[in-house]
């Protein structure tokens, strides 16, 4: 067969591409994580400091407005947000086996299923109503009390709500994406 | 009555020593090995999974992060290399699936559409070698993950053995994969790899 030498030389072919010659020290390795771990703790203190601002603002407008209907939103934002919040501190990722011991085919699966399961089921919808549903109850509420600026609010709940249909969709097609490469990998392997 | 001397644990037979005689080497030097020994191609893996530089160069650096903080728990019960790639690969998917994520049109060749891919007529251009080694990158960046690692583990000239060994796939679906693999580079490269010389 006129190619059986071939994959040798593309296996030298391979071998001969430039390197860019990067190198790493345990230190400098060390500081990077050092590096990583004070850039996550900032993200966390950015999150505390929006969700609590946000929490702040729905309980003064709780006690700032006389309608029933906008103190039920506010507190239902305040008690949102504050799940939110804790939700973020909690609640982990399904945690990934170790990068060393696990096979990669056992890794990338198990990768798939997390990513997949962070677009769909509880986590989706819980984020969805805990963010759709007191904003428009405070905003009917808000309409009641001042009937001038309904249009606006109406078109701030038409635009809440398709938001959250476009993120659902968003979310829900890619975990549809990620269930197909599971499938296709499951399949692969029986396959051969 | 004379004692036998400890087992002398070397990169090659780490695999094959028992956990409880492997002696204590260090989060470091264990790395520091690593590193001496794979460097390259852990350089050409990255390549093979990232297109864009930067992007290219941050994958490199959680590579080796990971490659020094996993061996807190290196044990011994596989080989360095086993290992070394292990991680490396790992660490690159979960990078692949990040890039990935929201990109509707991200899907991956399977080997079967790479088959169906027209081989190349262009002799003019893939003369070149880096024409050429840029066209195989571009074809192992586009597969599926793991016919990306089975192929690039056969380009550092791993046996199906230790392929099955870091992937988790069965020595004859490796062998399966691998001869499928060849057949795609066959008809790929045969003509530019061969003129180019």
């Amino acid at each position: 067969m006129p190619g059986e030498c071939l994959p040798d030389d593309v296996q030298i072919l391979w071998r001969e591409m430039e390197m860019s010659s990067l190198t790493f020290s345990p230190d400098q390795l060390r500081r990077e994580m050092e590096k990583l771990q004070v850039g996550s703790r900032r993200k966390s203190i950015i999150v505390a400091v929006v969700g609590w601002s946000l929490i702040a603002a729905f309980a003064v407008f709780f006690f700032l407005f006389d309608n029933t209907l906008a103190r039920i939103g506010s507190a239902l934002s305040v008690a949102g947000f504050a799940y939110m919040l804790v939700y973020m501190r909690r609640a982990k990722w399904r945690a990934l086996p170790d990068v060393g011991p696990t096979e990669c085919i056992r890794f990338y699966r198990t990768e798939l299923e997390r990513h997949r399961d962070s677009c769909r089921g509880m986590r989706l919808w819980s984020w969805i109503l805990i963010v759709m549903a007191p904003w428009i109850i405070f905003n009917l509420g808000f309409m009641q009390v001042h009937p001038e600026v309904a249009p606006v609010l109406w078109f701030d709940c038409g635009f809440i709500v398709a938001a959250a249909a476009f993120v659902a969709h968003k979310w829900l097609s890619t975990a549809r994406r990620y269930q197909d490469r599971i499938d296709m990998l499951d399949a692969s392997q029986k396959g051969s | 009555m004379r004692k036998e001397p400890p087992p002398v644990v070397t990169t090659s037979n780490v695999g094959n020593v028992e956990p409880r005689q492997h002696p204590k080497t260090g989060q470091n030097e264990w790395y520091q090995q690593a590193v001496g020994d794979y460097d390259t191609a852990l350089d050409r893996l990255a390549h093979a999974y990232e297109a864009d530089p930067d992007r290219r160069r941050d994958l490199l650096q959680e590579i080796h992060l990971a490659l020094w903080r996993s061996f807190e728990k290196f044990d011994g019960r596989c080989s360095l290399r086993t290992w070394v790639y292990r991680v490396a690969h790992n660490v690159a998917a979960s990078h692949v699936i990040r890039q990935t994520k929201w990109k509707k049109n991200a899907a991956f060749l399977t080997l079967e559409e790479a088959e169906a891919q027209p081989g190349n007529e262009n002799v003019e251009v893939s003369a070149d070698r880096h024409q050429a080694l840029a066209r195989l990158l571009a074809l192992i960046q586009r597969l599926e993950l793991v016919d990306r690692q089975v192929i690039l583990a056969y380009l550092e000239d791993l046996d199906a053995e230790s392929i099955g060994e870091i992937t988790g796939l069965s020595t004859a679906n490796v062998w399966t994969r691998i001869h499928r693999i060849k057949n795609v580079l066959v008809r790929q490269f045969h003509t530019g790899v061969r003129d180019a010389r």
